[in-house]
């Protein structure tokens, strides 16, 4: 590592291209960034040396369990992929990710209630991991607005996504759960973890969601507004009518 | 970036000459006293320093990053400031 400081210019151009570093011309003010650019490149090579090539895959897995928190698309497309048994491979995927739920999610419906609360580790693990990847990308100011709206917008998706999921997931059987069990689980979760008195997860489904007025409250202050505004016009409109009365 | 900051706005109107490094959308006095320590006094250097990146976004980011601690949306403003001003004088 410290051997880099005493490497010429060419040497480092060298390494540089070797690791496939965009790079520019070496300069005073250009060497300093570069080195940290191969000592970071050379850390990282040493990885998968060391460790065997699962960890690997459990590695991309982890960031295709944040990814999924954040779009959700992945798993949409996993659940019906694959025509004749796409419940079979996405399932074996599905508990790969979780990692905790191979052996309840062979079985079905009491195994239901039962996965949730296995199933909280990886919840709140994968929330604070997106909230945590939020501040990590950026502290400051400004930026928390979008940061907030992009959440929420996270949130809604797993809101909406999950609403309809939930209500009719649960007649069915467990399989198309599979690839929606991770949003209506998550979602589900408030309620009967609430039950159990579970107020955590409840307040992290509020403060994860970051709204200051509760989403009912809006759609409720939308309708009783909506509703005045139909209520004026339809006043409105008798009152049209009887200045032609007068006139008659 | 969709907006663009008045800072930004300003640096784009007309040639840098000696404007000092702080006139630079997204560096402000704490980080512009860091990068005239390290000799960059003027946007001009941060100008030769991008450049020299050739004018890649990654590179100037972790430059910018390393040099004066610059969060990601400094870096960002940084950025395209900078872009743009080579966009229209290069």
């Amino acid at each position: 590592m410290a051997a880099l400081r005493n490497k010429s210019d060419q040497e480092i151009k060298d390494l540089l291209n070797e690791y496939g570093i965009k790079h520019g011309p070496l300069v005073d003010t250009t060497r300093p960034l570069y080195e940290k650019k191969l000592k970071e490149a050379m850390a990282k090579a040493k990885v998968p040396v060391t460790k065997p090539s699962p960890d690997r895959t459990f590695y991309r897995e982890d960031q295709e369990e944040v990814t999924y928190v954040t779009y959700q698309t992945p798993v949409r497309s996993e659940g019906p992929s694959g025509d004749g048994k796409p419940y079979m491979r996405s399932r074996p995927e599905y508990s790969e990710r979780d990692r905790v739920d191979d052996k309840p999610y062979s079985r079905s419906r009491p195994e239901y209630s039962e996965r949730d609360r296995v199933d909280d580790k990886p919840y709140s693990r994968s929330r604070p991991e997106y909230s945590e990847r939020d501040r990590v990308d950026d502290k400051p100011y400004s930026r928390s607005r979008p940061e907030y709206s992009e959440r929420d917008r996270v949130d809604d998706k797993l809101y909406s996504r999950s609403r309809p999921e939930y209500s009719s997931g649960r007649p069915y059987v467990d399989e198309p759960h599979v690839y929606n069990t991770l949003s209506s689980s998550s979602y589900s979760k408030p309620t009967p973890v609430v039950k159990s008195g579970g107020g955590v997860v409840k307040k992290e489904n509020t403060t994860s969601s970051g709204r200051l007025i509760p989403l009912w409250i809006q759609f409720l202050v939308f309708l009783i507004l909506a509703g005045f505004l139909y209520f004026i016009f339809t006043n409105m409109e008798s009152a049209e009518s009887s200045p032609f009365n007068r006139i008659q | 970036m969709s907006s663009t900051s008045q800072k930004h706005k300003e640096f784009e109107a007309e040639p840098m000459g000696e404007k000092p490094v702080n006139a630079l959308a997204g560096i402000g006095e704490v980080l512009g006293k860091r990068l005239e320590e390290k000799g960059f006094d003027k946007a001009y250097v941060v100008l030769g320093q991008f450049l020299v990146l050739r004018k890649d976004e990654e590179l100037f980011r972790d430059w910018l990053k390393d040099s004066c601690g610059a969060n990601v949306k400094q870096q960002g403003d940084c950025y395209g400031c900078l872009r743009e001003w080579c966009d229209s004088f290069l």
